[in-house]
C-alpha cells in the first residue's frame, strides 16, 4: 500500500497552484451535480446509509494483499461504490472518504485534495460506473454481464486515475510526462488487476448471499420493494 | 477560521518560487513555534509528517530532465542520466514544500476537535448532506475498521503456511480479499439499517439536528485578515528580497 497508491493520494506541494485550483473547481462542479442528482433519488434513509457506507469503503481499503515485488495493493473501491450505491451517491461517498483521509490521516494534501478527489472519486466512480453500464448493456444486459463489465470498469478506473495524476503532475512541472506516464500507468496496470479481481469477488459474494442489495441504487421513496429488511412493518 | 488559515498557509507555500529555501525554513519555524504554543509535541508532528515522503519518488525524474549545470552523470550503459543543479533545486523545493504542508495540516487536526472541524466546514458552505455523511462516517469509522481488522486477524489465523511452501497466487489472494470486502459490505449495510431504525426511534425525519455554530465575530474576521496580510507580505518578501540559488 505504500509507494504505488500514495501516488494517487498526492500530498500538497506536488501540484502547482493553478493545477490544484483548477482541479478543485472541477471537483466542486461535479460534486454539486452529484449532490443534486443524489438528492432527487434518495430519501431520508440516505444519510445513515451513505455515512456507514463511507466508513465501509474506508475500512475495506485496509484489506491488503501481497504483490510480487514486496509491496502490497488494496482496493480503491470507486467502481464498487458506483455499482452498489449508484453513480451519484457513490461519488459523494468516495469524495467523503478521500476528504477524511486527507484531512484526518494526512493521506493526501488539502490544496491537492481537489485533484485527488477528481482522480479517484469522480473519474473512478462516475466514469467507472458509466463504463460499467455501457459494457453491461453491450454484453447482453446487467444481469448476465455484471461481473465482466465490473472487472473491466474497475481496471480502467484505476488506470485512468493514474494517467490523470501523471498528466497533472507533468502539467505542474513536477515530473516529465513520459517518465510519469510509464511509472504510474505501469504500476497501476498491476494494481488495477487486483482492483478488478477484488471488485468481482465482492460483487459475486454479495450476489450469492444478498442479491437484493445489488439493486440498492434503485432505491427510491415510494417504490415497491424499497422497504429495508430491518424496518418494522 | 483555523481551516481558512491553514489552507491559506499551504496555498502560500505552493506559490513560492523554486529554490526559496529560506522562506520555507521561516515558514517551518513559524509552524514549530505554533506547535509549541499549542503543546503538540514536535516528535508527534515530525513523525506524522513522513507519510508524504514516499511520494517524493515521483519528483525524482525532474532531477535529470531540467537543463542546466551538471552535478554529475550516472552511466547506465545504455543511456546516461545527467543530474543538474536546477533539477536538484526543483526536487528539493517540492519535497520540502510538501513536508511543511503536511505538518501544517497535522497542526490543524491535532488542535481542533472533529466536531469543530465539521462546524467550520459547514460555515465554509460545504453542503449539509456531505457534512452529515462525514460526521456519521467518522462515528462509524472506528467500528468498521475494528470489524475489518478482526476479519484480517481471522484470515491470518487461518492462513498458516508451511515453511518453503509456494505463496498462493495474487489472483487467489485478491479473491479472498474480495470475499472479505463483500462480507464487510453486508455487515456495514445491516449496521446502517440498524442505525437508521435507531435514528428514527429518536425522532429523525430526514433532517439532521444542527447545533448552530456561533457566528464568526469581529475578532475572527480580524484574525483572518491578519493571517492573510501576513501571508501576502511573506510571499512578497520571498519573491523580491530573499536570495535564491
Amino acid at each position: 500500500m505504500f509507494a504505488p497508491l500514495f501516488l494517487l493520494h498526492a500530498p500538497d506541494g506536488f501540484f502547482s497552484t493553478p493545477v490544484a485550483l483548477f482541479m478543485w473547481a472541477a471537483t466542486i462542479a461535479a460534486l454539486a451535480i452529484s449532490l443534486r442528482k443524489a438528492g432527487q433519488d434518495l430519501d431520508e434513509r440516505a444519510v445513515p446509509l451513505m455515512g456507514v457506507m463511507a466508513a465501509f469503503i474506508f475500512a475495506a481499503q485496509m484489506f491488503n494483499f501481497q504483490i510480487p515485488g514486496g509491496t502490497s495493493g488494496h482496493l480503491l473501491g470507486g467502481v464498487l461504490a458506483g455499482v452498489l450505491l449508484g453513480p451519484w451517491a457513490g461519488t459523494i461517498v468516495m469524495a467523503c472518504v478521500i476528504g477524511v483521509q486527507g484531512l484526518v490521516f494526512q493521506d493526501g494534501g488539502l490544496v491537492a485534495m481537489g485533484a485527488n478527489i477528481f482522480n479517484m472519486g469522480i473519474v473512478g466512480t462516475l466514469g467507472g460506473y458509466a463504463l460499467y453500464r455501457t459494457l453491461a448493456a453491450a454484453l447482453g444486459g446487467e444481469l448476465k454481464a455484471r461481473l465482466p463489465a465490473a472487472a473491466i470498469a474497475a481496471w480502467v478506473s484505476v488506470e485512468a486515475a493514474a494517467i490523470l495524476a501523471a498528466v497533472q503532475l507533468s502539467v505542474s512541472g513536477t515530473t516529465a510526462l513520459g517518465a510519469a506516464l510509464v511509472a504510474m500507468a505501469g504500476w497501476h496496470a498491476l494494481i488495477g488487476i487486483g482492483e478488478s479481481v477484488i471488485t468481482v469477488a465482492a460483487l459475486s459474494f454479495i450476489a450469492a448471499s444478498r442479491a437484493d442489495l445489488l439493486e440498492l441504487r434503485n432505491l427510491r421513496p415510494g417504490r415497491p420493494g424499497a422497504t429495508l429488511s430491518g424496518e418494522l412493518p | 477560521m483555523k481551516i481558512v488559515a491553514c489552507v491559506a498557509f499551504i496555498l502560500a507555500l505552493s506559490l513560492l518560487p523554486v529554490g526559496s529555501f529560506i522562506a520555507l525554513a521561516a515558514a517551518w519555524l513559524v509552524l514549530v513555534a505554533l506547535s509549541g504554543v499549542a503543546r503538540v509535541g514536535p516528535v508527534r508532528m515530525v513523525r506524522s509528517s513522513f507519510v508524504a515522503l514516499p511520494f517524493a519518488a515521483a519528483a525524482m525524474p525532474l532531477l535529470f530532465t531540467k537543463d542546466g549545470d551538471a552535478i554529475g552523470t550516472v552511466d547506465f550503459g545504455l543511456f546516461a542520466l545527467t543530474a543538474t543543479w536546477p533539477g536538484l533545486y526543483a526536487v528539493l523545493t517540492i519535497v520540502i514544500k510538501s513536508w511543511v504542508s503536511v505538518q501544517a495540516a497535522t497542526m490543524l487536526v491535532f488542535t481542533t476537535r472533529f466536531h469543530d472541524l465539521m462546524h467550520g466546514f459547514e460555515r465554509l458552505r460545504l453542503p449539509r448532506l456531505m457534512v452529515a455523511i462525514i460526521s456519521l462516517m467518522y462515528r462509524y469509522l472506528a467500528v468498521l475498521t475494528g470489524e475489518a481488522s478482526r476479519m484480517m486477524r481471522a484470515r491470518a489465523a487461518r492462513s498458516a503456511m508451511l515453511p518453503g511452501a509456494k505463496r498462493p497466487s495474487v489472483r487467489w489472494q485478491a479473491g479472498v480479499v474480495g470475499n472479505m470486502v463483500g462480507a464487510l459490505f453486508l455487515r456495514s449495510y445491516e449496521r446502517s439499517e440498524r442505525v437508521y431504525v435507531a435514528m428514527q426511534a429518536r425522532g429523525y425525519d430526514g433532517t439532521m439536528v444542527r447545533h448552530e455554530a456561533p457566528p464568526l465575530g469581529f475578532a475572527g474576521m480580524t484574525a483572518i485578515g491578519a493571517v492573510a496580510g501576513a501571508l501576502a507580505a511573506f510571499e512578497l518578501v520571498a519573491f523580491l528580497w530573499l536570495p535564491r540559488p
